[in-house]
């Protein structure tokens, strides 16, 4: 167990490496000088000048690297290029709506897709499994920022039923709760699908394997055989399949944030790529993706828990 | 047919009465039981016994109401007590499942389940009755102890695969009689075991019905384990009844001819083994539109035309019957059946003769070979101080096979006989030791020079059909061989006919896929894929494996013919006892990855050397009720991991004879006679005893 998360976290502490590379020659392959692509052409020579100092963008790059590197590691991922305020502030004060939203989001759509699935399953060609069936494919090919725009349009301006945009009062739940209902919604509705179909085919596995005729045989109620015996062998590979949908919610998270103007990191990533305030882009991607590396480990570290095969195995 | 058997009488607990049954499938409506009825009588071992196809299995399912989704039961009737089960509710079937009809599965690798420890899986089974969780445990417990498996407290907190296989179908055992169930059924219950767990599995389940007072009903296909575990027996042929009877009557006087045919290919009742084994000819017919008459008129050697067209009388005997018109009415044939030594069933008329001593150089010759498994990376074991980190998967092995000569490798699973197998064919490196092809070094050779030897040997792969490209039709697997090696300027239409005609398969099967060929079938197309390019030698791993009695002897007939033919070279890897003795001119005995004994078939099966060996031959139940072994004649234990050698002897933690000598010391092989060899301490046969015997001819 401990040498298998040693390995797990060299292998993520890797994988951030490489992408704080890739960050950072984002900024210096872009054609031009960095201090004028993030101050504009008619910044004056001082600003440029001042700009430059501080940005070290006047050292070579490795240095630079090593730099930035070594920063990042301490916590400090640089500055905004307007506010002068330290970017993990910023985001720190971000994340939580992000969280909030990608987590509401994947937790409807496992409360529902699951079931869904199971009931698919365990009843195949009945008419429930027919209409999860359609639903499922229809909600996997609908985009996520066209059902936020839609429920938008419906709920908000039509109805009137949910606040449309922000993120709610601070401080005040029942609020801050109804803001998130239509954003959740929206970036959850694909994976109600996603889940649904992908617990319906590996329950028609399972449910057709032996020993689930062997429990059949011992007599076991069909509800302990479904829940207790065949869901709990095919939740496995529908865990994996949640651990990188937290990766496909952040950029669906980042649509709902613009369009529900949300102040989470998606919306703050969007602003800071079109304001070129680079800083904030290079922390904004880096904590996604050590988040989405997070979760990936967990849904393995669940598996090992619930299959005892790949516990011994680890 | 409800005059089968009496069915009123006290002494029956579940009764069949014409049961009827269809599979809708997409070829139509698969006739899969038609009016089958027996009794199954209280407190005996009753066998069902079939070959594949037979409805066996799906007798048995009947009976628990677990039949496929396409299944319809068209007709008859299932007592037991007073209910019948083909019209109980799913409550009432649910209230029996478990408690009083209970079930042991074929294969303890696939039905249980993974994820639940075994305390968990009994402690479910037992949710009807109000005990507490502890006095559950401790149940378990108790009935993991009684069927064996050591220090069971520890022991009922293990998932299924911590456990070998033995140690499953025993907890498989366990869990069945966790209930003290009226009634068990066993689904093939030692097809997926080794001979001498097979014969532990006999032993354990004959005392529980004992003990437990519990009825038996055990499908089979393997008519050893039959004749020494049943006391009636139930014999079907595609989907019917067409004998039943007590064991000594089916063994001793069948009156049917299949049941007579079925007796007579089983090769473990054939003593003389210098004659082709005996087939029933033909297939199984098509189930979605059985004939009107006799089932099994269609392959019968005594079938005359009204067995086609009039079914068969049902002709009782005791508690038996039999279904055939030879046994009375207008056809009755007094001569009929023969006396149990006549044959009934026609042999094969081949051209292959009584094997003749092969002589002559060695056409392969492996000396001393090793072969490693590494257990962990390099790093881990400088860390863990492990000096080697490896097993010996093959140890010190040392065989030849001259021109024309059939060896045969036998061994329990895991003794590294298809590794060997492999590691000659330069599929698997060697750690050590050398083979020669030839007269020429091939061991570890690199792919790119080996190829060229490719062309003169071959392999068969174990799984008839699982070893051929599903998308490719027979033509095309047939010439495949021919396309790899390079066939230019040949006709591969004309070579994939003259390998067709070889083995015997009609020419209309080339355009077929592996789908649509029957086991038997599909081993040929292996065996012609074997021999597209002429090879020398041919590596057959399990060549019988999953065939039916009859048509395992015209697979082996088959192989003999060619061998006659074209002088070809066999190394036979199988676990399959009696098979050997028909097929091989010598056999090599292995455990733990090291051979213990090789020599002469005949010699080694009538005088073992080794104490393995001996446990091996003694471990094949006989198809003979009369020759029942005591339970205490199986040895005990299963075959050790390989992480876990002995230190002296391999054998040593089994062997019946074991002295202290055996546990520190490593056997090394001794020359018994010039062609004799075997790796024991205190060899159950002395040198000097076996010499005298070896000079008289």
């Amino acid at each position: 167990m401990i040498p298998y998360l040693t390995k797990r976290l060299g292998l993520a502490a890797i994988v951030v490496m490489a992408v704080l590379l890739l960050l950072f020659s984002m900024l210096h392959m872009i054609p031009g000088n960095p201090a004028i692509l993030a101050l504009g052409t008619r910044a004056t020579p001082e600003a440029i000048a001042e700009y430059t100092a501080r940005m070290r963008l006047n050292e070579p790059v490795v240095t630079q690297f090593f730099h930035f590197l070594g920063n990042a590691v301490q916590g400090d991922l640089g500055q905004d290029v307007f506010s002068n305020r330290p970017v993990t502030a910023i985001i720190a004060e971000r994340i939580g709506f992000s969280l909030a939203l990608i987590c509401t989001g994947m937790g409807w759509a496992v409360l529902l897709g699951v079931p869904l699935g199971c009931l698919a399953a365990v009843r195949p060609g009945s008419w429930l499994d027919r209409v999860t069936g359609i639903f499922s494919v229809g909600m996997i090919a609908i985009p996520s920022f066209l059902v936020s725009i839609w429920a938008l349009l419906l709920f908000s301006l039509e109805l009137r039923w949910l606040p449309a945009i922000g993120a709610g009062e601070p401080g005040d739940f029942a609020d801050q709760l109804s803001h998130l209902v239509l954003p959740a919604f929206a970036i959850g509705l694909g994976w109600v699908g996603y889940l649904a179909r992908m617990v319906r085919a590996s329950m028609l596995e399972v449910l057709g394997e032996p020993y689930i005729r062997s429990a059949r045989a011992f007599g076991l109620t069909p509800r302990r055989v479904v829940l207790g015996y065949a869901l709990r062998v095919a939740i496995l590979p529908t865990i994996t399949l949640i651990g990188m949908g937290f990766g496909g919610l952040i950029s669906s998270a980042v649509f709902a944030e613009i369009i529900f103007s949300r102040p989470g990191v998606g919306k703050m990533i969007f602003d800071a790529v079109s304001d070129r305030n680079f800083p904030i882009v290079q922390g904004g991607v880096l904590v996604a993706t050590c988040f989405y590396i997070l979760v990936v480990l967990i849904s393995d570290l669940l598996i090992a828990w619930l299959d005892p095969r790949v516990r011994s195995s680890l | 047919m409800k005059d089968m058997v009496s069915r009123t009488g006290n002494d029956t607990l579940l009764s069949i009465d014409g049961l009827t049954l269809d599979f809708r499938t997409n070829r139509g409506r698969v006739k899969a039981l038609r009016d089958i009825s027996f009794p199954v009588r209280k407190g005996r071992i009753l066998g069902i016994v079939g070959e594949s196809g037979s409805g066996k299995s799906t007798v048995l399912w009947s009976i628990l109401g677990l039949l496929a989704g396409n299944a319809d039961v068209t007709a008859g009737r299932i007592d037991y007590g007073d209910k019948n089960l083909l019209t109980l509710d799913a409550e009432g079937l649910r209230a029996l499942r478990g408690e009083e009809v209970s079930v042991v599965f074929q294969d303890p690798m696939t039905s249980q389940i993974p994820v639940l420890p075994y305390a968990r899986q009994m402690s479910d089974i037992l949710y009807r009755r109000s005990m507490s969780e502890a006095a559950k445990r401790a149940a378990a417990v108790d009935m993991l102890r009684r069927v064996g498996i050591p220090d069971p407290e520890s022991r009922v907190d293990a998932y299924p695969h911590q456990f070998s296989g033995g140690m499953r179908q025993r907890a498989g055992i366990a869990m069945s009689m966790l209930t003290g169930p009226n009634l068990l059924l066993a689904d093939e219950p030692t097809t997926a075991l080794d001979v001498t767990m097979e014969a532990q599995m006999i032993g354990l389940m004959r005392g529980l019905r004992d003990d437990f007072d519990t009825t038996i009903v055990v499908v089979s296909h393997n008519l050893g384990l039959i004749a020494e575990m049943c006391d009636d027996v139930v014999v079907m042929y595609a989907g019917e009844v067409v004998e039943t009877g007590e064991v000594h009557d089916i063994f001793h006087n069948a009156r049917h001819p299949y049941t007579r045919a079925l007796l007579e290919c089983d090769p473990a009742r054939i003593a003389d083994v210098t004659r082709k084994l005996p087939v029933i000819p033909g297939d199984i017919p098509d189930l979605t539109k059985p004939l009107a008459g006799c089932i099994f008129a269609g392959r019968c050697q005594k079938a005359m035309p009204a067995c086609v067209t009039t079914a068969p009388p049902l002709i009782k005997r005791g508690t038996g019957a039999a279904r055939c018109h030879l046994l009375e009415g207008p056809l009755a044939d007094p001569s009929w059946p023969p006396a149990p030594e006549v044959p009934t069933v026609a042999r094969d008329t081949g051209t292959a003769t009584v094997r003749g001593a092969a002589k002559g150089e060695p056409l392969l010759e492996v000396r001393d070979l090793n072969v490693q498994f590494r257990t962990m990376g390099a790093l881990k074991a400088r860390m863990n101080g492990v000096a080697r980190p490896f097993v010996d998967a093959v140890l010190d092995v040392s065989l030849d096979i001259r021109p024309g000569e059939t060896l045969a490798l036998v061994g329990e699973s895991g003794s590294g006989k298809t590794t060997l197998g492999r590691t000659i064919l330069n599929l698997q490196s060697a750690a050590g030791g050398s083979v020669r092809f030839d007269g020429a070094e091939i061991g570890n050779m690199a792919e790119r020079r080996f190829k060229p030897l490719r062309r003169d040997m071959a392999m068969m792969f174990q799984d008839p059909v699982g070893s051929l490209s599903p998308r490719k039709s027979v033509r095309a697997l047939i010439s495949e061989p021919l396309l790899i090696h390079g066939a230019e300027g040949r006709d591969l239409d004309a070579e994939a006919e003259r390998l067709a005609d070889m083995v015997r398969l009609p020419r209309g099967f080339l355009s077929r896929y592996p789908h649509e060929l029957s086991g038997g079938q599909a081993r040929r197309v292996g065996v012609a894929r074997a021999l597209a390019l002429n090879p020398r030698l041919i590596v057959a791993d399990e060549p019988t494996a999953g065939l039916d009695v009859s048509v395992q002897g015209e697979t082996l007939n088959l192989m003999a013919d060619l061998q006659a033919e074209h002088g070809l070279s066999y190394l036979i890897i199988t676990h399959n006892l009696p098979v050997v003795r028909h097929i091989a001119d010598r056999i090599a005995i292995m455990y733990l990855g090291r051979i213990v004994e090789d020599g002469p078939a005949a010699e080694v099966f009538a005088k073992p050397a080794h104490p393995y060996t001996r446990a091996l031959v003694e471990g094949v139940p006989q198809p003979d009720p009369d020759r029942r072994r005591p339970p205490s004649a199986a040895i005990e234990g299963e075959v050790p991991s390989l992480l876990r050698r002995p230190k002296g002897c391999d054998f040593a933690t089994r062997c019946p004879l074991a002295r202290d000598a055996c546990r520190v010391e490593k056997p090394e092989h001794r020359q018994l006679t010039p062609d004799r060899r075997h790796a024991c301490l205190f060899p159950l046969i002395d040198t000097q005893d076996n010499k005298n015997k070896t000079e008289t001819p």
